[in-house]
C-alpha cells in the first residue's frame, strides 16, 4: 500500500481529502479492499458498548440517585415550614370570646377564711 | 467554575474511558485512569482562550497517565491476563487479537491511533494532544491502521460478513 492510499483514511475520518484522489484510489480493487478493511478494523477495536454502558450508567445512577434524596429532603424541610406557616396563622392571637357565662354562687367567690389558707 | 469541570466530565468521560480501555486493555483500570484524569483537572484551572484546544489537554493528561500505567506494568509485572472479559469487543479470541496487536505497536502510534478510531477526536486535537503536525497524524494514523490490518486479517475478514457502520458504532 502506498502513501496514495491515505486519503481513505482521512475519508474515513471526515478530515478533509481531495475528490480526484479518492476516485483515483478507489477505482482500483486495491483501494477498495483497503477501505473495507478499515472499516471492518475500526469496528473490531472498538469496545464493548455494552460493559461500558455499564461503567457510565452506574456512575450515572448513583448521580441521580444522590439527586432525588436531596430533592425529597428539600421537599420535606419546605413541606414542613409551609405547613407550619399556615398553622400558626390559624391560630388567633388573642383568646376567643365566651359564647355561654356560667355565674357560680356568691359563696364561690367569697374569700375563704385566714385559718384555711 | 465547578459548571465548567461538569461540562468538561459530561462530554469527556466516556471517550476518555473508551481510550483507556483499549490503551491499557482492562476496563477496571481503564475507569480508575479516567477518574484520574478528572482528579488532575479538579486541581488545576481549565486552559482557556481563543488558541486553546482543551481536548488536547485532556488527552495530554490521559496518554501521560496510560504511559505512567504501562511504565509501572513494565517494573511491576501484572500476573491476570492482558485480555478482560467486560472490554471484549466481540468473541473473547478477537478481543485478545485486537489487544495483543495494540499491545505490539509502539506507544504513540497506538495513542493516535486510538484517539482516532475509540475517541473520535479530529487530527488536529491529536496534534495537540500528542505534539505532533496534523500531517504527521494523519501519516502515522494510516501506517498503524495497515499494520493493524496486517495483524487482524482474520477477525477483519470475519467482520465483513455482518453489516457494518461508518463509523464503528453498532448501537
Amino acid at each position: 500500500m502506498s502513501e496514495r492510499h491515505e486519503v481513505i483514511s482521512a475519508f474515513i475520518d471526515d478530515e478533509p481529502f481531495d475528490p480526484q484522489e479518492l476516485a483515483s484510489v478507489l477505482s482500483e480493487p486495491s483501494g477498495r479492499a483497503l477501505l473495507i478493511d478499515l472499516v471492518a478494523l475500526r469496528h473490531i477495536v472498538q469496545p464493548d458498548d455494552v460493559a461500558l454502558s455499564g461503567a457510565l450508567t452506574s456512575r450515572t445512577s448513583s448521580r441521580l440517585r444522590a439527586v432525588g434524596v436531596a430533592a425529597a429532603l428539600v421537599l420535606a424541610l419546605g413541606g414542613g415550614y409551609l405547613m407550619g406557616q399556615s398553622r400558626s396563622g390559624a391560630i388567633p392571637a388573642d383568646a376567643p370570646a365566651p359564647t355561654r357565662i356560667v355565674e357560680g354562687p356568691a359563696a364561690w367567690q367569697a374569700p375563704l377564711p385566714r385559718s384555711a389558707q | 467554575m465547578s459548571t465548567d469541570r461538569d461540562l468538561l466530565f459530561a462530554h469527556y468521560h466516556g471517550r476518555l474511558l473508551r481510550y483507556f480501555c483499549r490503551a491499557v486493555g482492562r476496563l477496571d483500570v481503564a475507569r480508575d485512569l479516567t477518574q484520574d484524569v478528572f482528579l488532575r483537572v479538579s486541581r488545576t484551572a481549565i486552559p482557556s482562550g481563543a488558541d486553546v484546544d482543551v481536548s488536547a489537554w485532556l488527552f495530554r493528561i490521559a496518554r501521560n497517565l496510560a504511559l505512567d500505567h504501562h511504565r509501572t506494568r513494565r517494573r511491576h509485572p501484572d500476573p491476570s491476563p492482558l485480555v478482560d472479559d467486560r472490554t471484549r469487543a466481540a468473541p473473547q479470541d478477537v478481543a485478545f487479537a485486537v489487544n495483543t496487536a495494540l499491545a505490539s505497536l509502539p506507544a504513540l502510534d497506538r495513542d493516535v491511533f486510538l484517539m482516532r478510531e475509540v475517541a473520535g477526536l479530529s487530527y488536529d486535537e491529536i496534534a495537540g494532544a500528542c505534539e505532533l503536525t496534523p500531517d504527521a497524524v494523519r501519516s502515522r494514523i494510516h501506517r498503524t491502521r495497515l499494520e493493524l490490518r496486517s495483524q487482524l486479517a482474520a477477525p477483519i475478514s470475519a467482520r465483513q460478513s455482518t453489516p457494518m457502520r461508518r463509523s464503528g458504532r453498532d448501537t
